[in-house]
This record gives C-alpha cells, structure tokens and sequence, in this order.
C-alpha cells in the first residue's frame, strides 16, 4: 500500500530528476541569455507619488527597450533587464523592508529611494548586504566616507545653485534674493545650502525662513509678505513638480515682476497647465532635457516612454541615467555583476559615452569635491529656462 | 485551571516566535522576513497603546506623535549624552507617559470626533516641533545611530553587541517578540484587573462611571500614558533599527495606520492589533506583485472586510472566547 | 495690511465651502468622512476632463462634477455605510470604511487621471489692482461664487422641505423617525448633497489651484480642522471654521514669517488649546 508519505518521496525524486534533466539539457541555453535584476525603492503612490513613477516609468522604458534588442551583453553573457520595483509609500521603515526584499531576490544595484529619510533609513541595509544604490537624497552623510554604497543618482542643489547664482547675477544684474520652501526635510536642506551658496557670492538674501505646508494649494498668503521686499530672484527650494505652477502663478498675481528659479526637476506640461504663460522664463535643471542638445536615442526614449504610458514627464530626463549608468558599469567590469566591491573599483575609472545628449559629457562618477570620493553618477547640468510650454537652454554647467 | 491554560498558551506562542518562526526562515532562506516580522511585532507594540484609548471610548489618532518622540528621546540619548540604548528604552517611554500626562489632562475630556482630531494635529505638532527644536537637528534630522551595545553585570554578557553580531537583524527579531509578548500580556492582565473593568465602564458610560464613584479623569490618564509609553517604546527601538530619525519619521498617515491595525483586528479583542498589523502588512506586501493596482485590491479588500467582519477579524471566532472583551 | 485680509476672506469662503458637505455627512451620520479630500479630487478632475480636455463650458464641466459626486455619495452610503452602521457593534467602525473607501479613491484616481498636478485655463484673464490690493478676477469670481453657493446652501437647508428633514435628523434620528421621515431616504440625500458639494468645490477650485491625485488626504485633514473648530455637525460653524482658519493662515504666514517654520505650529497648538478650553468647538453638538 502507498502511504502518504512515499508518495510524496516519489513526487519529490521525479521532481528532483526532472529538473536535473532540465538542467543538463537546457544548461547551454541559459547561459546565453540570463536575467540581470535591478531593483527599485522608491515612492510610488500617495501624495508625492510622481517622484517615484518618473523612476520606475524611465526603468522599465528602457529596460523593455533593451531586451527588445535582445538583452545586453556583459562579458561572455547576454543579460535581459528586469525591474523589481518596490513601493515603499515614502515611508522609511518601508524602504527598509524594500531593501530587505531586493537582498533577498539577490539584487545587488537598486535605483531609490526619493526622500532624504528613506536613504537614510536604507543605507544599514544596503551596506551589510553589498548594495549599490542610487538615491534622489542630498544629505552628504549619504555620499561621504565612511558611506560608500550609496550614489547620488543627479545634480545635488549645492551644487547647482552656485553656478545658477552666479549666473543670474552676471547677466540679469541678480541682487537681491528670496527663499521660499516647504516645511519638510528634505526641502528645508536644500533652501539652507541654497542661502549659503548665495552668501557666498554676496547676493543679498531678503527672505529665508518662509515656508509653506507641502500640502498647501493657495500660496497667495505664504507669497504676500516676499513679493512685498521685492527681491530680484525667487528661489523655490526643493519645490516638489507639483507645487511649482501654483507659486509661480501666486507670485506673478500677485505682481511679482523679477525671476523665479528652482533647483529640482520639473514638468514642462504641468507647468504650462498650472501657469500658463506665467510660467515663461522659470529657471530649473533638468537633465538631457532640451531639443538643442538631446541625441536621437533621447528622442526615442521620449517616444517609447509616451507610447508605453500614455505622457511622458520632464523629470525622466534625469532619471533615464540611473539604469544606463548601472549596466554600463557592469558592461565595464562584469565581476560587478554579484560583487559590488568590483563595481566600487570601476567607479573610480569608469568612462562611457552618453547616448543621450548629442555630444560630450560622458557617462562617468562624479562627487570628488562635494563627497571626497566618485559617488554620484555624472548628468550634464542643463539649466533651463521655460518659455511657452517648452524649456530652453540657458547654459549646460558640470560637476566634478 | 484558567491559569494554566493561559500559561501553556503562553509557552506555545513564544515557542512558535521564539524557535518556530527562525528555524522556518533559516529553512526556507527568507531572511528578509526578520526585518518585516519585527517592523510587525513592533508596529503591533504601538498599535496595543492605541487599542487602550480606544479601550476607554477614545479614538487615537495621535500615537505617531509620541513614537516620533519616542525615538527622538533614544537617539537624542544615545547620540549627544552616549546612553546606552537599553536605557534609553524605558526612558523613552517614560518620557512619552510624562508628556502625554501633560496633553492628557486637558484633551481627554475630549469625545469623540474632536478627540480624534485633537490626536491627528497632535502628530502634526510632533513633526512641526521635530523641525523647530534644536535639539532635535532639524530638518537633517539625526543620522547614523549606532546600534543598541552591550549589557554586562559583573562581566556576564547579558546582551551582545548588536554591531558585533553577524545577524543583527535576528536580535532585533528577538528582542521586538519578546517586546511584544510581554508588551501583550501585561495588556491581558491590565484588561482583566480591576482598573480594566472599570476603563471598560469608561467605553459605555462615562457619566454613569463617574456618578458610581469611578475617579474617570484619573483612570483616562493612565490609561493613555499607558499607551504613550507603548508609543515612545516602539519608536525607540525603531529609530535604533533603521538607525536614524527624521521629522518624518511618523507622520500622519502612521497614525491613522495604526488605528486601522486595531479597527482590523477588532476593538474588542486584546490581540486584535497583532492579527490587525500582521494582517495590514503583509497584505500590503502580497498585493505588491499587482503593480499599479497594489492599493486598488488593498482597499477593495478592506471595504470588503469592514462589510463582511465590521467588528474586525477576531470576530470570526464564533464563540466569544478568552481575548474578548464582553461589551 | 489689507491685502493680507483680502487673502484671508478668499482663503476662508473656499474652505468654508469645502468643510459644509463634510460637516453634513457628519451631522446627518456621525460619519467623519474621511474620503472627503477625496471625493474633492475627484471632482476637481471630472472638471479637468470636461473642462480642460474635452473644452466644454465651465459651467456644465462643474454640473457633472457635483452629479458624478452625487452619485459616488449616494452609493456610498446606500451600499457600504448603511449596511456597516447597522452591523457594527461600534459607531467608529465606519471610520475605518471611511478610510478605506478613500484608499479606494486613492487607487481609481491615480489610474485614471495619473500622478501628475493637473491643471485648466483660467477662467478670466486679468488682476484686479488698487493701491493696497492685488486680486487676479478668477478669484474674486470664485470667492463671490464660493459665498453665493454656501447662502444657497444654507437657505435650501432652512426652507425647503428636504432641509428641514435632515435638520430634523441631525438633531435627533429617533424622534425624526417617529415623526415619519423617511430616515433611509434622507440619509442617502444628505450623504450624496455632502459629496456633492465636494465634487463641485473641487471642480471650481481647479480653475484656481489645479488638482493632483494625491491631495485627498491633507484636504480632508484640513476640512477636518474647520469643523473642529466651528464645531462638528453644525452648518454655521463649517463656515465659521473656514473663516478663522482662513485668516489665520494669512495673518499667521505674514506675521509669523520672521521666525521660520512654526506658522503652522502656532495654529495646531492654539486649535488643540482651544478645543481644551471648548470641547466642542464654537457651537458643535456634543459627542454621543
């Protein structure tokens, strides 16, 4: 008679044989074309869910893009990308969890997470378990040593805010300046490395302690008394995509007539939506941003990015990097592909071209001066200025 | 004969926490669970503190306030003054039930609606105040924590060095069940003495409470430092795992995560916040594989739930067994 | 000085309007409808569809706003708090289904209308300026609309029939019932008049500030707020609530400035001290 159990041993040494069958004979097959996981942590619902939809969205852009052309090539390997994606709902001991589960699937390079508290929640995680990964958080802590899994994914706000300064003070006669932020983290980090990058150059700042509930939906109190000191430059610090149209018509109602720049990525459609014609001459940084120097492959991706999920977002500019930068890397020195050691060491020599701009700034680690070692992927620092529902290029800077 | 059946129930759930669930994860090689079943245990601890004040007929929507204090306190601790966390765990909760003391006893008079709304700004305040406060690092919040040290009495290891384990994550583990477990028995105890019925007198009538001579101001307070405590407890150890804390840490979406929890697992059950976190996290983290539509069969099913189990899921046992209440 | 009280007055006729159909549901139901924010966003994008997308009059953009809510509302309570209500053994229960159903909107509205802010053309071009006052048109149309819409409000639930049922089962379900109003009946109104009114403030607004999917739940806190401090279940109060909270944003964010972020502190401390000192707000009923 069969009991229960031999049964159950009879099932499990099929099973057993037939997936060494499988093995042995399917063996050559797989080794030509693998899966190479990336993961992602990062908000993507609730309120500050565009953040993270930019990520995920440019991801899996050009993740299906590259598998159509039949995966990419690493060392003797031939990889399809897949994009584990987790939402973490901008919750830092979420983050953790995402971490946990991207260890756990054997993802050594994940893109996230948006917010200062959850990088810095993460980073435990991403270190005990050989991690890379490529936060949208300014905190230098991240990015200084003793840290040093974590690369900062695009151009930090003290770093752009001197050059942007500086130049708005050279050509446009720049005096006078004003800040305006939400009262959160991450926001109120960057309007305090914006005063001081503006100290530095002797502008005079008149406004920088307002701030505004990030909720907030009429800025007309918050802007009343600044528009009242008449500053010359408005700097909305760390002003989420969001939020940006609605300060920007606020301040022109209100009869604001200097200039109005932000440190963040924006959305050209939201801001023509929100503000219209107010919106035109808002400075921001983007990343491959203008038609005057993205490639054809940016085009593509823009085109690909728009048939797959209906509208494309200004922000995937920037975002469109991370994953490129990681499978470049790994192209570079495939021993980084389940050793991040490796990915360390290439860091510090790694060159490739840059598909998405049409010539110069090479894909390459950048951050030796603001973090004292190459932990932040190098975007070319394209300042726009936005006119008529499009954004125009008002000087491309870089960071070193 | 009661007794013992509450202790043999006792010895068999830590025995599952303590022995079954590790040795099934290192079985299974999901190592990944030790993070989220302690992030469960702990949630669990703070959602308890909640449960109470819903005990006494009062709706929390505050308790982030005070694990965002909470884990303040012990980072404020360890990293300017070099405490050891151990200490600062009971401090920290101490800290809670002293402040909560102080906004106790003018918002619990406070019913209803304007109680819970009271509670939800509170974790508004919290969040302002982390930002405001010097102490408190502001805006770049306090990063970097190191992780909970040694105990030693007469150089007996008591606890290890949690930065010299080869798997931290696994004394964390232990360290929240054992939290919880004792976090949850202390509840059955306080809900089955004296002060637990008379708190329950306070849920039905509290006019009635007070004319048969129940001191009701002083019973309210207790029981929501009780709760606070448990709050500032969760949070500490929080901060210790994730080894940093920002002003938004706990916001107010935690708040109300944390009522949802108790709501779940049924306000008439003392371990309802343990089968309602459990079940509120994990859902999330199963429906993940759904992608887009995570928080649309989420919510589907929670409306599913509240219609078909309005009195949570602890409901479900047909006969009213031990952990309930009797309304 | 005076500007900031102009933006005080503007800021306050539209959270007023915002907090009457939350103060509704709650007098009718002892529902604290935590999807109100919600149904506001929802409405906010019907507007942007009709208005914005397809170009179609603002007027019927905004009729279809407040019907679609209407009918959210209506099934709502018929189908999802009624049966609830009766089943629970707790009254707070249905904040938990209040919870979840604005998760639930959550989810529809970001699939639908996606994560990006939204935003329509203004609906009058031009800013009205004087020497101490800046008001673009737009808004003065909108306040003067918000004020026309809360006096309709309150004389339809002063006189008309349907007003003075729901007036009646605020003040007390038995006796209404007794008195033979139709307590399902009237429930269902109310509940879908209060989520009305949501759609079709959303759907104004959105000429002004636009709308994104994820600002349910902080409009919801807000409505909360004024309710809270008007006091809960009363139409006076809502409105009274919008007002304060209103001019105490504006005075507070201009007086305040100088100190950083503690505008909003003040004001959550000051609303927590005054609901101490009256429990229940300026002229709420009591809880129970």
């Amino acid at each position: 008679m069969i009991t229960k159990r031999t049964s159950l041993k009879i099932v499990a040494l099929g099973a057993v044989s037939a997936a060494a069958l499988a093995m042995g004979g399917l063996a050559p097959a797989f080794a030509q074309t693998k899966e190479l996981k990336i993961g992602f942590v990062g908000v993507t619902s609730g309120p500050a869910a565009a953040w993270g939809t930019s990520n995920v969205r440019s991801m899996q852009t050009r993740a299906d893009w590259l598998n159509e052309q039949g995966g990419v090539k690493i060392g003797n390997d031939t990889y399809k990308i897949t994009v584990v994606t987790f939402d973490d709902q901008k919750d830092p001991r979420r983050a953790i969890a995402g971490m946990e589960k991207m260890a756990q699937e054997g993802i050594r390079y994940v893109v996230g997470p948006n917010v200062d508290d959850g990088a810095a929640a993460v980073r435990p995680v991403a270190e005990s378990k050989g991690i890379i990964y490529f936060p949208y958080a300014f905190p230098k802590s991240l990015y200084e040593k003793p840290a040093s899994n974590a690369v900062l994914g695009m151009v930090a706000n003290y770093q752009s805010a001197p050059e942007i300064y500086k130049f708005l003070k050279e050509k446009k006669g720049v005096k006078k300046i004003a800040f305006v932020a939400a009262n959160e983290s991450d926001p109120l980090s960057q309007r305090d490395g914006g005063v001081a990058a503006a100290k530095a150059l002797g502008l005079e700042v008149v406004a920088a302690n307002d701030t505004y509930q990030n909720d907030t939906r009429d800025f007309t109190p918050v802007l009343t008394p600044i528009v009242r000191l008449k500053p010359d430059l408005l700097v909305l610090s760390g002003v989420a995509p969001g939020n940006a149209p609605l300060l920007i018509r606020a301040a022109r109602e209100l009869g604001y007539q200097g200039l109005i720049s932000a440190e963040t990525a924006q959305d050209a459609t939201v801001l023509q939506e929100g503000a219209g014609a107010l919106a035109n001459g808002f400075i921001s940084v983007g990343g491959a941003s203008t038609p005057e120097i993205r490639s054809k492959t940016m085009d593509e991706f823009i085109q690909r990015y728009t048939k797959k999920f209906g509208e494309y977002n200004d922000e995937s500019n920037t975002k469109v990097y991370a994953l490129d930068y990681i499978i470049e890397t790994l192209k570079a020195n495939p021993a980084a592909i389940d050793n991040v050691e490796e990915y360390k060491k290439t860091m510090d020599t790694f060159t490739a071209p840059n598909p998405y701009v049409k010539e110069g700034h090479p894909l390459k680690y950048v951050g030796t001066t603001s973090f004292g070692q190459k932990r932040q992927v190098s975007v070319p620092m394209v300042v726009t200025e936005f006119k008529d529902g499009k954004f125009e290029t008002l000087f491309v800077g870089s960071v070193d | 004969m009661m007794k013992a059946r509450n202790a043999i129930a006792l010895a068999a759930s830590l025995v599952l926490l303590l022995v079954a669930i590790p040795f099934g994860i290192q079985a299974s090689g999901r190592a990944d669970l030790y993070y989220t079943l302690t992030s469960v245990a702990l949630l669990s601890i703070i959602s308890a503190g909640v449960w109470l004040t819903f005990y006494i007929g009062r709706i929390n929507i505050g308790q982030g306030a005070y694990a965002l204090m909470g884990g303040y306190v012990s980072a404020v601790l360890v990293t300017r003054y070099g405490f050891s966390f151990w200490l600062t765990l009971p401090l920290a909760g101490l800290f809670c039930a002293a402040a909560s003391v102080l906004i106790g006893l003018p918002i619990l008079r406070l019913r209803g609606v304007y109680f819970a709304m009271v509670t939800l700004v509170l974790t508004e305040v919290a969040r302002l105040l982390a930002l405001a406060l010097p102490i408190t690092n502001g805006a770049k919040g306090i990063v970097s924590i190191p992780l909970p040290g040694a105990v030693r009495i007469f150089g007996l290891t008591l606890i290890p060095d949690f930065a010299t384990l080869e798997n931290p994550r696994l004394a964390f583990y232990i360290m929240a069940v054992i939290a919880m477990v004792l976090c949850f028995v202390g509840m059955y105890r306080l809900v089955n003495s004296r002060i637990g019925h008379l708190c329950q007198s306070l849920q039905q009538n509290e006019e009635l409470a007070s004319s048969i001579g129940v001191d009701i101001a002083r019973l309210r307070v207790i029981a929501y430092a009780i709760s606070s405590f448990l709050g500032g407890f969760g949070g500490a150890i929080f901060a210790s795992i994730t080894q940093s804390i920002y002003p938004s840490s706990f916001t107010v979406a935690d708040s109300v995560n944390f009522m949802l929890n108790c709501f779940l697992g049924g306000l008439s059950y003392v371990f309802g916040p343990i089968l309602g976190t459990f079940v509120l996290y994990f859902g999330w983290d199963i429906l993940y594989s759904f992608g887009d539509f995570q928080l649309l069969i989420f919510s589907i099913i929670l409306i599913a739930l509240m219609l078909v189990l309005p009195n949570g899921l602890f409901s479900l046992r047909l006969s009213r067994s031990r952990g309930e209440v009797t309304q | 000085m005076e500007q900031v009280v102009v933006n005080g007055l503007y800021l306050g006729a539209q959270y007023a309007l915002i907090a009457l159909g939350l103060t509704l549901i709650f007098a009718l139901m002892n529902v604290l409808n935590f999807a109100h924010g919600q149904m506001y966003v929802l409405g906010g994008f019907v507007t942007y569809t009709i208005y914005g997308q397809m170009k179609l009059p603002f007027v019927l953009a905004l009729v279809c706003s407040g019907l679609t809510l209407a009918v959210v509302g209506a099934f709502c309570e018929k189908f999802l708090f009624r049966p609830v209500i009766r089943r629970s053994k707790r009254d707070e229960s249905t904040m938990l289904l209040a919870a979840a159903i604005a998760f639930l909107l959550d989810a529809v509205i970001l699939l639908l209308f996606g994560e990006k802010q939204r935003g329509v053309p203004k609906i009058i071009n031009g800013v009205f300026l004087s020497d101490t006052i800046v008001m673009p048109y737009d808004r003065i149309v909108v306040g003067v609309v918000a004020i026309v819409m809360i006096a309709t409000f309150v004389l339809y639930m002063q006189y008309s029939k349907t007003g003075r049922a729901m007036r009646a089962l605020a003040q007390d379900r038995v006796a209404a019932q007794l008195m033979g109003v139709n307590v399902e009946r009237y429930s269902m109104i109310g509940f879908a008049l209060g989520a009305m009114l949501a759609g079709v403030v959303g759907g104004l607004l959105v000429t002004i500030t636009g709308i994104s999917s994820g600002i349910g739940g902080p409009i919801s806190i807000k409505a909360f707020m004024m309710v809270m401090i008007g006091g809960a279940g009363v139409v006076g109060g809502a409105i009274a609530g919008g007002f304060i909270l209103g001019m105490m944003e504006s005075v507070g964010l201009t007086v305040l400035r100088e100190f950083g972020d503690i505008t909003y502190l003040v004001i959550f401390v000051c609303l927590m001290v005054f609901l101490s000192i009256r429990p229940n707000g300026l002229m709420g009923k009591p809880w129970g």
